[in-house]
């Protein structure tokens, strides 16, 4: 739930930009959400899709959320892998299969650390 | 010339868009205010705790058993955060320690700006005297706080037994920015299916530097280890 704060946050961050650059709109944010910031996109998105409205500024603004992957750190070998949520639809096939938990594909151990993936970065802003 | 079309015309310049790369943390604001906080924590002479767990884990009753053992050798000063209500503040209280409730009104967790208002008012009730050791309560929530950092020296996680041993895997986020889990309610552990092994270890796996204690503050079992992890935290600070 604190998505709205932060989606908050980046409106006033926003506002001040626009503000030093002396833009009267903003037609694009993009913005980076870690894989492991704890931020849930939709709620993020839905948030921000509120909030703007009450800023004339900032009220057409188009979110772009750009999403890495998640890296890990395998705690057995100490190599790194990319291994991609599993989307929704995949979920229940995975755990039909008894594959739910993730294996590092280099050793197949399951200790397997979160590697960063807690940045929530305001890439860039299209304005005019 | 326009960016856009390169044409020289000043009458074209109604499609004037400007691209910036930014490249700020949406945290930003909040960061600085902890840094703050931190600064301001230090000139106090204390040393801060941000406590996090889910409702009902034992933050409050953990804080009453640690005011009992240290209140005569160490000066505490405690920072409540919930959703509504005084009555964290005033058990705190009750023990004889200055407590500042912060009530969010709906907020499912602390920000930097709401503690530092907060550590005035314990300033204010210490009446220039110095604070050795800061607790600051978070709101009960195992996933919203992990994400604000308030300023404090060590983020302590707290997981009590009803809760179940697969809470570390299930919130990583929460855990893996802990300097300390505490496994809590240990007395309850024959009633429970809880795993003080796959506890630890799941934890250990989000963050290999963790420590990882288990205790109950109803039968003591355990109390002394996260006492000594408070008095060397006091020992060991550089600030003070």
């Amino acid at each position: 739930m604190h998505e709205l704060s932060l989606a908050q946050s980046l409106i006033e961050q926003i506002l001040a930009l626009a503000m030093e650059h002396e833009a009267g709109r903003v037609n694009r944010v993009v913005v980076t959400l870690g894989p492991f910031s704890g931020v849930v996109r939709d709620s993020f998105e839905f948030g921000f899709n509120i909030l703007k409205k009450d800023h004339e500024k900032v009220g057409d603004a188009v979110l772009e959320l750009e999403t890495p992957d998640p890296e890990y750190v395998c705690l057995d070998c100490k190599k790194v892998a990319v291994i991609p949520f599993p989307k929704q639809s995949e979920r229940l096939e995975l755990a039909r299969c008894g594959l739910a938990a993730k294996k590092c594909p280099w050793c197949g151990s399951n200790r397997l650390s979160p590697k960063g993936g807690t940045e929530l970065i305001l890439n860039q802003l299209e304005m005019e | 010339m326009c960016d856009t079309c390169g044409c020289q015309l000043h009458e074209h310049h109604q499609h004037d868009h400007k691209v910036v790369e930014v490249n700020r943390s949406l945290l930003e604001a909040n960061r600085k205010q902890a840094d703050s906080n931190r600064h301001h924590i230090e000139h106090m002479g204390a040393v801060a705790i941000n406590l996090i767990s889910s409702p009902g884990s034992g933050k409050t009753t953990l804080l009453e058993r640690t005011i009992e053992a240290l209140r005569d050798t160490v000066k505490i000063g405690v920072i409540e955060g919930d959703i509504e209500t005084e009555r964290d503040a005033d058990r705190i209280r009750a023990k004889g320690v200055p407590a500042v409730q912060l009530t969010t009104g709906g907020a499912c967790h602390l920000d930097a700006p709401m503690v530092h208002g907060g550590l005035h008012v314990l300033e204010h009730f210490a009446k220039g005297g110095k604070y050795d050791l800061i607790f600051i309560e978070n709101v009960g929530n195992l996933v919203c706080p992990a994400t604000f950092d308030l300023g404090e020296h060590q983020r302590v996680v707290l997981l009590s037994t009803p809760e179940g041993s697969d809470k570390p895997a299930k919130y990583p986020a929460t855990f893996k920015s802990a300097n300390l889990v505490l496994l809590t309610k240990t007395d309850l552990l024959p009633h429970f299916d809880f795993s003080v092994e796959e506890a630890t270890r799941e934890s250990l796996v989000l963050n290999p530097e963790l420590q990882v204690m288990a205790l109950s503050a109803t039968s003591g079992e355990g109390f002394d280890a996260w006492i000594g992890y408070l008095k060397n935290l006091l020992a060991t600070a550089s600030h003070r």
